[in-house]
């Protein structure tokens, strides 16, 4: 089944040569483009697509600034030229760059890496009430109740417990369909908390023993609705 | 300089990058004439920007308006214009007000207007190029 994605994108013949290419590749449908994120955000909350082409630098809001608002997370791949957004890209997970103008044949590669089967498989377990993960060379299991959140680190995650830190090779993305939904929660792109371990929430942040987590604002209105408010 | 080096019947302007043409669109002409109709279409709107974030003295703007055509300019294989406006947004990064820029910025829009005239002329010549091909 085809890729469905969006360009975003303000420079028209960047765009029309990337759908051009999404076209040629037979394996990407474009189902829209937009020249801004204001316009962009718009059509992507009300349609789930599995891929963003995204510019940084545009007229208003940055590409960024679009994957802080959006729902969910699609695979991104950005459209842009400069080595300084990499930290961030690290942060956001994208899957790859694409430096404009780009071949055909650099394209294509990118389409490798989204197509790619997915290595992230480091989770051995869904039971109910644990999880195993890969940790330092061997399978480790972290019961529910022990893990108070779980934070992205790029390509990795780190499982926090009361005394410890776990770092293994997996995305939120891939943990958030995984773990006992009945437990855990999306509070942000970045955290998986365990929501029996809340202290207290103020404002945009909760607080599991010390730890300040930020919510999102496209999280939040879940999160206040698992609340025992009385 | 830099023709294709595999046979064409379509010659570039010495100062377009052919063989860099030629890795982003092979031989389709018609394409390549869509590629530079669509950037001259575009051109004024962008240049008008730039104009305008200079003469308000944002340098923000005004990296971020050559930030926009760089590309472009590396669409229809101006490629040496394309690493000027580069060049330019790295000046920027180092200027705290326009006034700094001015030199570059002059030359920067020499290039520019050149530019377009190099892509209408191109264009010209692909549009009939394409509809009557030898």
């Amino acid at each position: 089944m085809n890729l469905k994605c969006v360009i975003v994108e303000d420079l028209q013949v960047a765009a029309d040569y990337l759908a051009k290419c999404c076209e040629k590749s037979g394996q990407i449908d474009v189902e829209a483009h937009f020249p801004n994120v204001q316009e962009a955000l718009v059509y992507l909350n009300q349609h789930s697509v599995d891929l963003l082409f995204l510019d940084v630098e545009m007229p208003g809001a940055t590409g960024f600034e679009l994957l802080d608002q959006l729902a969910y997370f699609p695979k991104v791949v950005l459209t842009t030229s400069k080595s300084e957004y990499a930290y961030d890209a690290f942060e956001y997970n994208v899957t790859d760059f694409l430096k404009k103008p780009f071949t055909y044949q650099r394209f294509l590669e990118s389409l490798q890496k989204l197509t790619a089967p997915s290595t992230e498989n480091n989770i051995s377990s869904t039971a109910t009430d644990h999880i195993f993960i890969k940790s330092d060379g061997k399978l480790v299991r972290l019961n529910n109740d022990d893990i108070l959140y779980i934070e992205s680190m790029g390509d990795y995650v780190k499982f926090v417990t009361g005394d410890k830190k776990y770092v293994t090779h997996n995305t939120i993305k891939n943990l958030e369909e995984k773990v006992n939904k009945s437990c855990f929660i999306k509070v942000h792109r970045s955290y998986i908390i365990n929501f029996t371990k809340i202290d207290d929430i103020r404002e945009n942040d909760l607080f599991i023993k010390g730890n300040e987590i930020p919510i999102s604002k496209a999280h939040r209105s879940e999160v206040m609705k698992r609340l025992n408010i009385i | 300089m830099n023709q294709p080096t595999l046979p064409k019947h379509f010659i570039f302007n010495e100062k377009i990058n052919g063989d860099y043409l030629f890795s982003l669109y092979a031989d389709d002409y018609p394409y390549i004439e869509e590629v530079f109709s669509v950037t001259l279409q575009h051109f004024d709107q962008d240049i008008a920007f730039i104009e305008a974030a200079y003469a308000s003295g944002s340098v923000a703007d005004l990296k971020k308006g050559v930030h926009k055509v760089k590309p472009a300019f590396g669409f229809v294989g101006l490629t040496d214009i394309q690493q000027q406006c580069g060049d330019f947004e790295d000046a920027c990064l180092q200027a705290s007000e326009t006034e700094e820029l001015k030199s570059g910025y002059k030359n920067l829009m020499a290039s520019l207007e050149e530019g377009k005239m190099i892509i209408a002329a191109e264009f010209r010549k692909l549009k009939d190029f394409n509809s009557n091909p030898v």
